[in-house]
C-alpha cells in the first residue's frame, strides 16, 4: 500500500509541477484565437473582440459566482431561479423609481435578491446538512417561482431606464459592463486569493474536516460563499436586463450550464480546492471565442451544440486527472 | 501540567474508555500503548477536543476545562499531530501553518502575505525543517509534512501563555527509519519548550523516547511505568495482560498442513518494494508474514493477488503457471482476498446480511417465479448459524454489524465461494475480542477444508498463534523463515531479531 | 412526465364514470325551453391570470358573458395539467353539465380527458393551441364544437415578407430560429423559407438557433454584425424575445432602427419596438378574441344559432387570423388592442377562419 501512495503522489508532484499544466487553459485560449483568426478575417478585429467582451461580461460574473462555491469542493445550479428573481426585482424597481436614482435603486434591490437567495441555500445547506447539489436545485426553481409570480410569466420592458447605461455607454470602447465584469473577477480574485474568507474557500475545498479541526468556521465560510456567488447571480441579472433592455424570468435560461462548463474548461476541479476566479475568467472566454468563432466560420446550428459538448467532456477528462490525484491523499 | 480523571467513553452502548487517569507533567515525554481498541485513540480524541467524553474531568495546571473542540484544546495549549494526516494538500505549507488563525496577518482586510511567510519561516526553523513555505503541502513527503505538523503545533506557544502538550498519535508508522531517528531528536531538543504524548505500536521505540509509559487494555490503564524500568517484553506482557494464550488461537485445532502445494513463488521481485521472494504455501497452511511497515509485505500481497505486477520472478497455482493481469483474475483461479478495509472492499454495507452473504450464491434463492424470499432468509438463517454471526436479523444492514460480525460475513463469502488460496490483510483489525476469537475458529476451519491461507495479522502475537510458519521480512527480502508447529511456537524476539 | 400522468389516470375513469351519470341526469333537464336562470356557466379555462397574455384572455372572456348576461368562471392551471383537468371535472359536476367550456390545455394530451368529461357531462367544449392529432371535434358531435389555432408556417412566412418588403425586396438576410427540434419553431422556419423561395433576390445570409432566448439571439448577432457587417439588411427572428435579443445587439453599437427586425408573438416589449420603429413587425394572436370568441362559438352551438354536426370541417378545427403589427399600424393597433378594451362583434362566428388546421 505505502508503495503505491509513494508512486502516485511523486507522479503527482511531477504532474503539477509541470507549469503549462496549470496554463492549459490560456494556451488553449491562445491556440483558439491564432486558429480563429487564420480562418476567419474579420476575427481578429477591435470591433469583434469588443463584441466578445460584450458577451463574455454576463457569463463571467456568473462563472465568478459559481466558481466561489465549486472551490469549497460544493455546486451551485440555483444561478437561473437567482438571475431570474434578481432581473424581475430589478425590472419591476425601474417601472416604479424611473430615473438614475431608480436605477441605482433596482442594482441594489437585483443584488440583495440575489444575495439573499443565495445565503438562504448556504443556510439550508449547512444547517440541515443538505448536499448543495439538492439544496440549491430547490432554490434555482423557488428563484424561478418568484419570478414568474412576480410578473406572472410576462417580460417587463425597462428599454428607456437610466440602468441602460451600463449596456450602452462604452468606455475605451467596451460598454460599462464589460468593465464592471472585469472589476467583479479582480475583487473576487482579491478576496480568494488575499483575504481570510478566500484561504478558507480553499481550506474547506480541500479538506472540510481538517479544516474545521483547525478551527476554522466552516458553517458562516459556506453561507458567505454561497451568499457572494448569490449577489454575484444578482449582477449578473442587471447587467443582461441592462443588456436587453427587459426583465422576465426566462432572462437567465441556459446560464447555468454556460457558467459551470467555463469553469471547468477553466480549470477549476468540481471536487473543490483548485482553481479560481482568473481559471474561470479564461474559461468564459473560451467558450464565447468558441461560440463567437463557430458563427463567424459558419458551422451549422446543430454541429455548435456538439463542439462546444466536446469541449466539455475534455475539460472533464483533464480535471479527472486531478481527481485521481484526489483519491491519493 | 495535564491531567486526566477516571475519563469515560462510550460509543452507542460499548465502553471505550472506562475511567481512565492520566497525567502529562511539563517537559516530559509520556509514551502510551496498548493493543488496538484499547483504547488510546479514544482518549486521545477526548484529549485533542475533536470528542467529547461521557464522564470523568480533563484539568489543566490543576483547573477543571472543556474542550468541546480543537480550537478549545488549542487555547489550552494542546495540540495534535493526527495519525491520519491532517494538512490540507491543496495549500501552502505557510497557509496550513496558520489555517484558522491568519486573523493576525490581516492588515487592511487583506492577508500580509509577506508576514504570513516570515512567520511560517519561524515556525519551520523550530523543527529544523527547511523549505519553502509557499510549496504546496500536497508537494511534501510524508515526513516533511509531520514536521509541518509538529510545526503547526509548536506555533500555538506563541498565542498560549502555558506549557504546550503535543499530542503525536502514532506518528511513526508511515516513516523511514532515518525520518523517525530525525522526528526523536526533534522530540527531545523541543522537550523543554513542550510536553509530548507518544502513542505507538513499536514497544522499542516507545521506551526509547519516553520517560514514563502507560499500558492500556480494554479501556482502561492497567499499568504505569517509567520507561527505564521496563523492557518491551513487559510491555507487552502487560497489554496482552494474559501470559502465554495458546487455546486463544486454537492450537490444538492446528493441524500439520497437506504435502500438496497451493501456492508456490519463485523468485518474486518487485522494483523498489521486495525482491526475490521464494516460498511455498500449502493446503491447510497458515503461513503468516511478519515485518515492519515499509519492510515489502503489503507490496507482496499486492502482487500476489493481482492488484499490480511483478517485475521479476514466477507464481504458479496449484502446479499451473499464475500471473495474474487484475484481481479477477486472481479471483478465477481460485484466490481469495480479505481486506483490512472491509468497508469499502469487502460488503455492501448497505445491503441486508442476508442479502450480503446469498449475493454471490443467488441461484439457490431463485425459483421459476423470481426470487424467492423464504428460501432467501432460510439461506441466510443457515449461515448465520454456522458462522455464530450475532444479528437482530437476517434484515440487518451490514453496516449495522460489528467489526467481527462484519468480518465473519466477508470469510463466509470466500468459504462459499470456494477459494483454494486466501489473503486475509488484517483480518482482525478493529474486530472486539469476543469477535477475534470466531475469526479465529473460522480460520481454523478453513484449513481443515484444506483452503491455504497467507496471512498478514495486527500483531506479533497473532502471527504467531495462528500460522503453521512464519515468513519474516526486512527491507524487501525474506530475512527468516520459522516453523511455528502446535506446541512448539517461537518467542517474539526471534521474529523481531529478524524484522529489524 | 408521461408515467407521471398515467398513474392518476385510473383514478380518473372511475371519476369519469361518475360524472356521466351525473350527465345524463342533466341531459334530462334539458328538456326543457332555456329560460334566464338556466344560462350556461361560461369556463375559460387557462395557464394563469398572472400573464399578460392569458390576463387578455380573460378580459375576453368577461366581456362576452356580460353582453350576454351569463355566469362567467375562470379556471387557472398555473401550469399544472392535473390541477386543469380536476377544476373542469367539479365545475362540470357543480353545474350539471350546463356549461360552455374555452381551454387552452396545459399540455397537448390534456385534451382528450377534458373534452371527455365535457361530453360525457353533457357541456360544449372548445379547445385552443393544444391537442392530440387524432383528436377531433366531428368524433364528439354535438359537444366538442371546435379547435382553434394559429399557423406558424402562414405567419412566420408573412413576417418574413414584411422583413423582405422592408428592405426593398432584394439583400441579404439573417435569422434567428427557436429550439431545433420545437414544432412551432419548425412551423415558423417553413413559413420563412416559402417566402424567401419566392423572393430570389433575397438571400438568407444565415440561420442560426438561439433557443428562443434574448440572451443568446443577442450574442448571435453580435457575431453576424462581425461576419456580415453591412452586408445585413434585415432580421428575422422566430419569436420577439430574440427579436428583442438582436435589437439590443444592434443598439449596443448604435444601429437600433436601422435594420429591419420582425418578431413574432406580439409581448409588450416588442409592440412597443414597432412603435418605436425599431422593429419592422410582431406577429399578435388576439388573446382578447380567443378568450370572448373562444365562448361565443360553442355558446351559439348549445343555444342552437348552429348545428356543430353540420359545420364544414374547415368551421371545425381552424386557424384563427393573427394581425400583423407592423409600423403602418402600429399606433392605431396599440390604441384599440393595448391602450382600451377591444371591440369585438361577439356574433361573427366565422370571420376569423382562415383555413382547416393541416392533417400531420
Amino acid at each position: 500500500m505505502t508503495t503505491t501512495a509513494g508512486k502516485g503522489r511523486a507522479s503527482a508532484r511531477l504532474w503539477t509541477s509541470v507549469p503549462w499544466r496549470a496554463l492549459a487553459p490560456v494556451v488553449v485560449l491562445a491556440a483558439l484565437c491564432i486558429a480563429l483568426g487564420l480562418a476567419a478575417d474579420n476575427f481578429a478585429t477591435a470591433g469583434n473582440f469588443a463584441r466578445i467582451a460584450t458577451s463574455a461580461a454576463v457569463p463571467a460574473v456568473l462563472a465568478t459566482g459559481v466558481t466561489l462555491v465549486i472551490l469549497m469542493g460544493g455546486i451551485d445550479l440555483s444561478v437561473e431561479g437567482a438571475m431570474a428573481v434578481a432581473a424581475v426585482v430589478a425590472a419591476l424597481v425601474l417601472v416604479a423609481a424611473p430615473g438614475a436614482l431608480g436605477a441605482v435603486a433596482a442594482a441594489f434591490a437585483a443584488l440583495a435578491a440575489g444575495a439573499a437567495l443565495g445565503a438562504v441555500s448556504g443556510a439550508i445547506h449547512v444547517g440541515l446538512r443538505a448536499p448543495s447539489f439538492m439544496v440549491t436545485l430547490g432554490t434555482w426553481f423557488i428563484g424561478l417561482g418568484l419570478a414568474v409570480w412576480l410578473v406572472g410569466g410576462g417580460t417587463v420592458s425597462v428599454r428607456d431606464s437610466e440602468l441602460r447605461v451600463l449596456a450602452l455607454v462604452r468606455l475605451g470602447g467596451l460598454p460599462l459592463s464589460v468593465w464592471v465584469a472585469l472589476g467583479t473577477v479582480l475583487i473576487a480574485w482579491v478576496l480568494q486569493s488575499r483575504t481570510r474568507l478566500g484561504r478558507a474557500l480553499f481550506a474547506v475545498g480541500g479538506g472540510e474536516d481538517l479544516a474545521a479541526q483547525s478551527g476554522v468556521p466552516v458553517g458562516r465560510v459556506k453561507v458567505a460563499a454561497f451568499a457572494l456567488a448569490g449577489l454575484c447571480y444578482g449582477l449578473g441579472a442587471v447587467l443582461a436586463v441592462a443588456q436587453l433592455g427587459q426583465g422576465n424570468a426566462e432572462i437567465g435560461t441556459g446560464r447555468l450550464f454556460a457558467a459551470v462548463s467555463a469553469a471547468v474548461v477553466g480549470g477549476t476541479s468540481l471536487l473543490g480546492g483548485h482553481g479560481g476566479v482568473l481559471h474561470s475568467l479564461v474559461g468564459v472566454l473560451v467558450v464565447v471565442v468558441l461560440s463567437n468563432g463557430m458563427i463567424l466560420l459558419g458551422v451549422p446550428p446543430y454541429l455548435q451544440q456538439a463542439v462546444q459538448g466536446l469541449l466539455i467532456i475534455i475539460a472533464v477528462a483533464v480535471s479527472l486527472d486531478r481527481r485521481g490525484q484526489g483519491l491519493v491523499k | 501540567m495535564l491531567t486526566a480523571e477516571n475519563l469515560r467513553k462510550s460509543y452507542a452502548g460499548v465502553e471505550a474508555l472506562r475511567g481512565v487517569s492520566f497525567e502529562v507533567r511539563p517537559g516530559e515525554v509520556v509514551g502510551l500503548v496498548g493493543e488496538n481498541g484499547a483504547g488510546k485513540s479514544t482518549l486521545m480524541r477526548l484529549l485533542a477536543g475533536t470528542q467529547r467524553p461521557s464522564g470523568g474531568r480533563i484539568l489543566r495546571d490543576g483547573q477543571p476545562v472543556s474542550l468541546a473542540s480543537p480550537r478549545d484544546a488549542n487555547a489550552m495549549g494542546i495540540a495534535m499531530v493526527f495519525q491520519e494526516q491532517s494538512l490540507i494538500l491543496n495549500l501552502s505549507v505557510a497557509e496550513n501553518l496558520f489555517l484558522g488563525q491568519d486573523g493576525e496577518f490581516v492588515r487592511h482586510g487583506l492577508i500580509d502575505r509577506r508576514a504570513l511567510r516570515r512567520a511560517a519561516l519561524h515556525q519551520l526553523a523550530k523543527v529544523g525543517l527547511d523549505i519553502d513555505p509557499d510549496r504546496r503541502a500536497g508537494e511534501l513527503s510524508f515526513a516533511q509534512r509531520q514536521m509541518v505538523e509538529l510545526a503547526k503545533a509548536l506555533a500555538l506557544e506563541d498565542r498560549v501563555d502555558r506549557d504546550l502538550v503535543i499530542l503525536l498519535d502514532e506518528p511513526t508508522s508511515v516513516l523511514e527509519q532515518a525520518e523517525i531517528d530525525l522526528l526523536f531528536s526533534r522530540v527531545r531538543d523541543l522537550q523543554s519548550r513542550a510536553s509530548f504524548v507518544f502513542v505507538s505500536h513499536r514497544l522499542d521505540e516507545v521506551l526509547a523516547i519516553s520517560d514514563r509509559v502507560y499500558v492500556m487494555r480494554d479501556g482502561a490503564v492497567v499499568a504505569e511505568a517509567p520507561a527505564s524500568a521496563v523492557t518491551p517484553a513487559d510491555l507487552h506482557q502487560m497489554m496482552v495482560g494474559r501470559g502465554v494464550r495458546t487455546e486463544y488461537y486454537l492450537e490444538s485445532r492446528q493441524e500439520p498442513p497437506r504435502s500438496d502445494v497451493a501456492l508456490a513463488v519463485r523468485g518474486l521481485g518487485q522494483q523498489g518494494a521486495f525482491r526475490d521472494v521464494s516460498f511455498d504455501l500449502h493446503r491447510g497452511e497458515v503461513l503468516g508474514l511478519a515485518g515492519v511497515i515499509g519492510s515489502g509485505r503489503e507490496a507482496l500481497i499486492r502482487v500476489l493477488f493481482g492488484f499490480e505486477r511483478p517485475d521479476a520472478g514466477g507464481m504458479e497455482v496449484e502446479g499451473q503457471a499464475y500471473a495474474p493481469r487484475s484481481p479477477a483474475d486472481a479471483v478465477a483461479r481460485g484466490l481469495g482476498f480479505v481486506p483490512s478495509e472491509r468497508r469499502t472492499e469487502g460488503l455492501v454495507m448497505t445491503l441486508s446480511l442476508g442479502a450480503n452473504i446469498t449475493l454471490a450464491r443467488i441461484r439457490e434463492a431463485m425459483t421459476p417465479w423470481g426470487l424467492s424470499r423464504s428460501k432467501e432468509q432460510a439461506l441466510a438463517r443457515d449461515w448465520i448459524s454456522r458462522l455464530g454471526i450475532r444479528t437482530p436479523s437476517a434484515d440487518t444492514p451490514c453496516r449495522n454489524l460489528s467489526g467481527g460480525n462484519q468480518q465473519k460475513v466477508v470469510l463466509a463469502k470466500w468459504r462459499t465461494a470456494g477459494s483454494r488460496v486466501l489473503i486475509l490483510d488484517h483480518p482482525t483489525r478493529g474486530v472486539d475480542v469476543g469477535a477475534k476469537e470466531e475469526v479465529f475458529r473460522l480460520i481454523r476451519d478453513l484449513c481443515d477444508e484444506g483452503v491455504a491461507i497467507l496471512l498478514v495479522a495486527d500483531t506479533l502475537e497473532e502471527t504467531i498463534g495462528l500460522s503453521h510458519r512464519v515468513l519474516v521480512m526486512r527491507d524487501g527480502a525474506i530475512s527468516a523463515e520459522l516453523p511455528a508447529p502446535a506446541g512448539g511456537k517461537p518467542e517474539q524476539v526471534r521474529i523481531v531479531e529478524h524484522m529489524v | 412526465m408521461t408515467l407521471w400522468r398515467q398513474v392518476p389516470g385510473g383514478l380518473i375513469r372511475r371519476r369519469t364514470l361518475l360524472q356521466g351519470m351525473a350527465g345524463l341526469a342533466a341531459v334530462g333537464a334539458m328538456g326543457r325551453p332555456a329560460r334566464a336562470q338556466d344560462m350556461p356557466t361560461l369556463v375559460n379555462s387557462i395557464r394563469s391570470l398572472s400573464n399578460p397574455y392569458h390576463a387578455t384572455w380573460n378580459q375576453g372572456g368577461e366581456a362576452f358573458a356580460a353582453a350576454i348576461g351569463a355566469p362567467y368562471v375562470t379556471l387557472v392551471t398555473e401550469g399544472d395539467s392535473e390541477k386543469g383537468i380536476a377544476d373542469i371535472r367539479a365545475i362540470l359536476q357543480k353545474t350539471g353539465g350546463n356549461a360552455v367550456i374555452n381551454v387552452d390545455p396545459n399540455d397537448a394530451p390534456d385534451a382528450r380527458p377534458i373534452v371527455e368529461a365535457c361530453v360525457q357531462a353533457g357541456a360544449h367544449v372548445l379547445t385552443q393551441w393544444n391537442k392530440p392529432a387524432d383528436l377531433h371535434p366531428w368524433d364528439f358531435n354535438p359537444n366538442y364544437v371546435s379547435h382553434v389555432s394559429f399557423d406558424g408556417v402562414e405567419y412566420g412566412g408573412r413576417t418574413a415578407q414584411v422583413l423582405i418588403d422592408a428592405i426593398g425586396g432584394s439583400g441579404g438576410i439573417v435569422a434567428l430560429g427557436g429550439i431545433l427540434s420545437n414544432t412551432a419553431a419548425i412551423d415558423r422556419r417553413t413559413g420563412l423559407e416559402a417566402t424567401l423561395a419566392a423572393n430570389p433576390n433575397v438571400e438568407l445570409l444565415d440561420f442560426q438557433v438561439a433557443d428562443w432566448q434574448s440572451g443568446k439571439a443577442f450574442d448571435t448577432t453580435s457575431a453576424w454584425l462581425t461576419r456580415f457587417g453591412p452586408d445585413i439588411k434585415g432580421i428575422w427572428a422566430a419569436n420577439d424575445d430574440m427579436a428583442i435579443g438582436a435589437l439590443e445587439a444592434l443598439r449596443a453599437e448604435g444601429l437600433q432602427g436601422q435594420i429591419p427586425i420582425t418578431g413574432i408573438d406580439g409581448i409588450q416589449t416588442a409592440v412597443e419596438a414597432v412603435r418605436a420603429g425599431e422593429m419592422t413587425a410582431t406577429v399578435f394572436w388576439d388573446p382578447f378574441w380567443q378568450g370572448a370568441m373562444g365562448l361565443s362559438i360553442p355558446y351559439h352551438a348549445r343555444t342552437g344559432t348552429f348545428d356543430p354536426a353540420a359545420e364544414p370541417p374547415e368551421h371545425r378545427e381552424f386557424y384563427g387570423s393573427a394581425t400583423v403589427v407592423t409600423t403602418e399600424n402600429a399606433e392605431s393597433f396599440y390604441a384599440e388592442h393595448i391602450a382600451a378594451t377591444p371591440q369585438l362583434d361577439f356574433e361573427d362566428l366565422w370571420g376569423r377562419v382562415s383555413g382547416q388546421i393541416r392533417q400531420s
